[in-house]
């Protein structure tokens, strides 16, 4: 820390912290026309000079870019300091005598006509000042260089290369949002938003989160959702050799940082979406494939994401990036989802490890857990079509299907492959263990299209916050969150700006898992974009009506009923006796303090039987709470009354349901 | 032996303990936190500064990120 005077009050500030931000801590003013803290201090109008004595001499800085590396004294209203700022605005007003933000700070320092005309008048009150910010702005917010300045001197002007439209501009209108003048204009808006103004300011508002906070949340562009792979670990949440624990002492293999250090090359905006300033997918250049139809080729790999090196990772006990990145390269190619092709190995491991499989039954593959040679020879086997890979690519459902019918497994072993094979509604699991988490479990197994967390992410509310302790608070954020996430889907929105950076006074908000302030740049999106004013309410009631809809056409094609709302035990709980007792003192607390269950003398069985017996019981009470808070019978399908208040008692719904409740 | 509630579990209080001690007894290393200390919200910048009394309820809670 620093000790510095300015117009002598003192302060201590951080190292490199700029005087102009010590001056704003102190709410002394200075005025400047280049400065936002968006973007890198550029110095360009010279507007915000200071006096500054550093004990040796007295010099004059400008502030916005003068890094405070010792003590010193600062004047921001010495006589020379504002003699030069009216010289500069005498200046700046000669040349452009219409432009309001220059007639403002000119009438503050007494100068309202200038005493000479310069060469290049203009007296267009839109004019472009020189001031660099759109320059900046496309650079540094967007990390595009589409703009920049041409010529020198009197000739300086901001241009596209050569003077000509450059088609890699997308119209983001970010150097528009910026420019203080209006001199940039968003002439062609090919969506024709009813209020694009309006729509700038928030999306304005999203880019500006990024560029000041995103390194210290998330860092969605330093590394993309991969920041969550040793986030999850360190919360015993990352899944590992088929959701049987939720770290492992390897982990720090698939770290972020390694794939950032070693292998993500680009630091360029993903082409996901034109313009967006979050730019969380990321790639690797010129990595050399060792196996497969490519093999010895250098490729370009698009990611991985979060879900991608958990579950071509971990969940199949392997720890190494490349196999991660070899897996994402063939998926990618090939067609199949990272998801569902991890998920579905580490069930297929599972098997093999447990007598349900064997080399017999894979055509010859070990599929023991943390087999990389393996794990890809069945990845490329599902590509061409062939060979056991070919049973895997089917997912877990139809595996346990096939296994049942052409293995002769007994009882247990069919209910065993029941118990781990994790999928909901014939959808794979994503990658989150949630065990801990009974909220959580109802977020995977009550979503509508299968095992998915996009309805609802709520481990860190239940498990870590403790916020929602009751089934009717679960109910509530089962009801809430599932709705709100709809929405996106409705829209056509990435939900990442929701939820992925977070305002700074996010925290001081009644609700902040909710994040209010993006709730409202939404809603506000919505209206400005269709003019049609809408608030949170009417936000959640459109998806309402979708997601009921959709439960309807589901129990039409015979789902969408509480049977189908089952999630395997693996979900919930420890099947095996390896699992309890890697957790054995939490469970033995819970099955205490929660159930006051006497384990004294219990063996690690009996005690895991009872466990199981108490949360499937606890599973089908929460179902019990969500169903009725949104509105469904006791078996789950949407009520006559509920498709009323909705508005969607179309006659085809009536006949569903009238026909089966 | 004194404690604190940290979102509802014990933990063993001691002296000077700040936020940021009791983030690293947790192992909460995810960072978008928002921190209450017997209700009162705890700026980013005091993690350091506030000392924590004992019986203190402190809430860390967790916000929502991720696809």
């Amino acid at each position: 820390m620093k000790d510095i005077i300015i117009d002598g009050k003192k302060i201590s500030v951080k190292e490199e912290t700029t005087i102009l931000d010590a001056a704003k801590e102190l709410n002394i003013e200075i005025p400047a026309l280049c400065h936002r803290p968006t973007v890198e201090a550029y110095g360009a109008c010279r507007l915000c000079v200071v006096d500054v004595n550093d004990g040796r001499k007295t010099r004059m800085v400008t502030s916005c870019n003068y890094p405070i590396r010792k003590s010193i004294e600062v004047n921001t209203q010495s006589e020379r300091v504002r003699k030069t700022r009216g010289m500069l605005l005498e200046m700046m007003l000669s040349r452009w005598p219409n432009v309001d933000v220059i007639k403002q700070f000119a009438a503050e320092y007494k100068v309202t006509k200038p005493r000479f005309i310069h060469p290049l008048v203009d007296y267009s009150s839109n004019a472009c000042i020189l001031c660099g910010l759109c320059v900046n702005a496309c650079s540094e917010i967007m990390w595009e260089d589409i703009i920049g300045f041409a010529g020198r001197g009197e000739s300086r002007r901001v241009v596209m290369p050569f003077e000509k439209h450059y088609d890699a501009c997308v119209g983001c209108s970010t150097c528009a949002n910026i420019c203080p003048t209006g001199a940039i204009k968003m002439i062609d808006d090919p969506n024709q938003p009813a209020d694009s103004k309006r729509i700038m300011k928030y999306g304005s508002k999203i880019a500006d989160e990024m560029v000041l906070m995103d390194e210290e949340q998330c860092d969605m562009r330093g590394v993309g959702t991969a920041h969550l792979a040793q986030i999850m670990n360190d919360y015993d949440l990352f899944p590992t050799c088929n959701y049987k624990f939720g770290s492992h002492k390897d982990a720090g293999g698939l770290h972020s940082d390694v794939f950032k250090q070693k292998y993500i090359t680009q630091g360029l905006p993903d082409g996901c979406w034109l313009g967006c300033s979050m730019s969380c997918a990321k790639t690797v250049e010129g990595y050399e494939l060792k196996t497969g139809p490519y093999k010895g080729d250098k490729v370009l790999i698009d990611g991985p994401e979060y879900e991608t090196i958990a579950g071509c990772g971990a969940n199949m006990g392997i720890f190494n990036p490349e196999f991660v990145l070899e897996a994402n390269f063939y998926c990618d190619t090939y067609g199949i989802d990272t998801i569902s092709f991890g998920t579905g190995m580490a069930f297929a491991m599972e098997c093999y490890e447990n007598g349900i499989l064997n080399k017999e039954r894979t055509g010859g593959m070990e599929f023991n857990f943390g087999n990389e040679e393996v794990g890809l020879e069945a990845l490329h086997q599902m590509g061409r079509g062939e060979g056991f890979g070919v049973i895997v690519g089917q997912g877990i459902r139809r595996m346990k299907q096939i296994f049942a019918e052409k293995f002769d497994l007994t009882k247990k072993q069919i209910k065993f492959m029941q118990d781990i094979g994790m999928e909901a509604k014939g959808m794979e699991y994503s990658e989150y263990v949630t065990k801990e988490s009974l909220a959580m479990q109802g977020g995977y197994g009550l979503a509508l299209k299968g095992a998915q967390h996009d309805e609802a992410w709520l481990i860190f509310m239940d498990m870590v916050n403790n916020q929602i302790p009751t089934f009717e608070d679960k109910a509530e954020a089962l009801h809430y969150f599932p709705m709100f996430r709809t929405w996106f889907g409705l829209m056509g929105l990435c939900k990442l700006p929701w939820n992925d950076v977070e305002p700074a006074d996010n925290a001081e908000t009644d609700e902040p898992a909710k994040v209010p302030g993006h709730v409202e740049g939404y809603v506000n999106f919505f209206s400005a974009m269709t003019g049609k004013e809408i608030d949170k309410h009417e936000l959640i009631l459109q998806s309402e009506r979708v997601y009921n809809f959709q439960r309807v056409f589901n129990y039409r094609l015979g789902f969408g009923t509480r049977e189908h709302d089952s999630i395997p035990y693996r979900s919930a709980g420890p099947v095996t006796i390896e699992e309890y007792e890697s957790r054995a003192e939490r469970y033995d607390k819970q099955l205490v303090e929660k159930w006051d269950y006497d384990i004294k003398g219990k063996t690690s069985e009996e005690k895991r039987d009872y466990l199981r017996k108490m949360r499937e019981a606890d599973y089908q009470k929460l179902c019990d709470a969500v169903y009725k808070r949104r509105g469904w019978n006791e078996n789950g399908i949407p009520t006559i009354q509920k498709m009323k208040e909705l508005k969607m008692d179309l006659p085809e719904v009536l006949a569903v349901l009238k026909k089966n409740n | 032996m004194k404690t604190i509630s940290v979102n509802g579990n014990s933990l063993k209080w001691e002296q000077n303990m700040t936020i940021n001690v009791i983030i690293g007894k947790m192992n909460y290393t995810f960072k978008m936190l928002v921190v209450k200390v017997n209700g009162e919200l705890i700026k980013k910048t005091e993690y350091d500064m506030i000392i924590i009394p004992a019986a203190a309820d402190v809430r860390i809670i967790h916000l929502i990120s991720g696809g």
